[in-house]
């Protein structure tokens, strides 16, 4: 009798690279973008509101984020990282919305403020996430997405250098400075 | 909290969470991507359709806009016309000719041969 190993299927089903979901939805395969979206919408979401500081206008430049790719998914250059294409779409998005709103309205600074993101009201917050959030959008606008992009979202300084367009040094020294206006924030 | 160095800040701010989208959002998505109804007329025929009618419409105010343009370009036709023969009544009449006994012969069935027929059974 030979040596009977039972090797137990896995309990979960593999779960699939973002690049088999672009060809299986380039084929024609909905769920497969469907799938894309439920992994990424949470992490395009939270750029766009931390880039926007303003719920509706997040939502609907989220929306936007997906279409466009939806409709570029056919030039999504293989081997590159969707993760990387989507939120460069969405910052870009972003940018055009926060430069139509300064147009608009003709004031620099703050394009649209939080509410919550006031000084007394920060000193008020009792919640750390709640406190630490306003105070990240409190930041400038550079700063923000800098900040986001690194610690919300995990990416590398390279690939946030790819995804705002900017030198690797400079997202550093964003980065730097983006810290140290946050701590002198929250310990005032 | 203090902050007294970047070290508790960047604790803070990696264990920050993400916030929930709102509820409708994945559905609002999928809505203008993948269950958008396909457009009736393809984008390709709405922009040729859109600069035919642009040229025809230039062609149109470039006619009207100079009255001796259409006259010459009648009596480009005419003289065109003229240098093929074709205002004479013989030569018009020898193409109505030619033209009724093409259609006249196109018409004509002309029934297969025997070995034909028995090949196609």
């Amino acid at each position: 009798m030979g040596l009977a190993l039972a090797v137990e299927p896995p309990v979960t089903a593999p779960v699939l690279e973002d690049q088999a979901l672009i060809s299986a939805a380039l084929q024609g395969h909905g769920e497969a973008f469907g799938e894309l979206v439920t992994r990424y919408e949470r992490a395009v979401y939270n750029l766009a509101l931390r880039t926007l500081r303003d719920r509706t206008e997040a939502e609907d430049a989220a929306q936007e984020a997906f279409f466009k790719a939806y409709r570029a998914l056919a030039s999504f250059r293989p081997g590159a990282k969707f993760s990387t294409w989507i939120f460069t779409i969405c910052y870009r998005g972003c940018c055009d919305r926060l430069a139509k709103r300064k147009r608009l309205s003709s004031d620099e600074l703050p394009d649209r403020a939080d509410p919550s993101a006031g000084p007394e009201t920060l000193a008020e917050q009792s919640d750390e996430a709640v406190r630490l959030r306003a105070a990240i959008d409190a930041l400038p606008e550079k700063y923000r997405a800098v900040i986001t992009l690194y610690h919300l979202q995990g990416l590398q300084y390279e690939e946030i250098a790819s995804v705002l367009n900017l030198p690797l040094g400079t997202v550093k020294t964003h980065l730097f400075r983006a810290k140290e206006q946050l701590r002198k924030a929250l310990t005032t | 909290m203090m902050y007294d160095d970047f070290d508790d800040l960047d604790r803070a701010l990696a264990a920050l969470p993400l916030e929930e989208p709102p509820v409708g959002l994945h559905a609002r998505i999928m809505a203008a991507t993948v269950y958008r109804p396909a457009a009736a007329v393809p984008a390709w025929e709405v922009w040729l359709t859109g600069t035919l009618i642009a040229l025809a419409a230039w062609l149109l105010w470039v006619a009207v806009s100079a009255p001796t343009l259409s006259s010459r370009i009648v009596d480009q036709i005419t003289s065109v016309a003229t240098n093929f023969g074709l205002t004479s009544d013989y030569t018009l009449l020898w193409l109505a000719i030619g033209v009724s006994i093409t259609f006249w012969i196109s018409q004509l069935s002309v029934p297969r041969s025997r070995s034909k027929r028995i090949e196609a059974q």
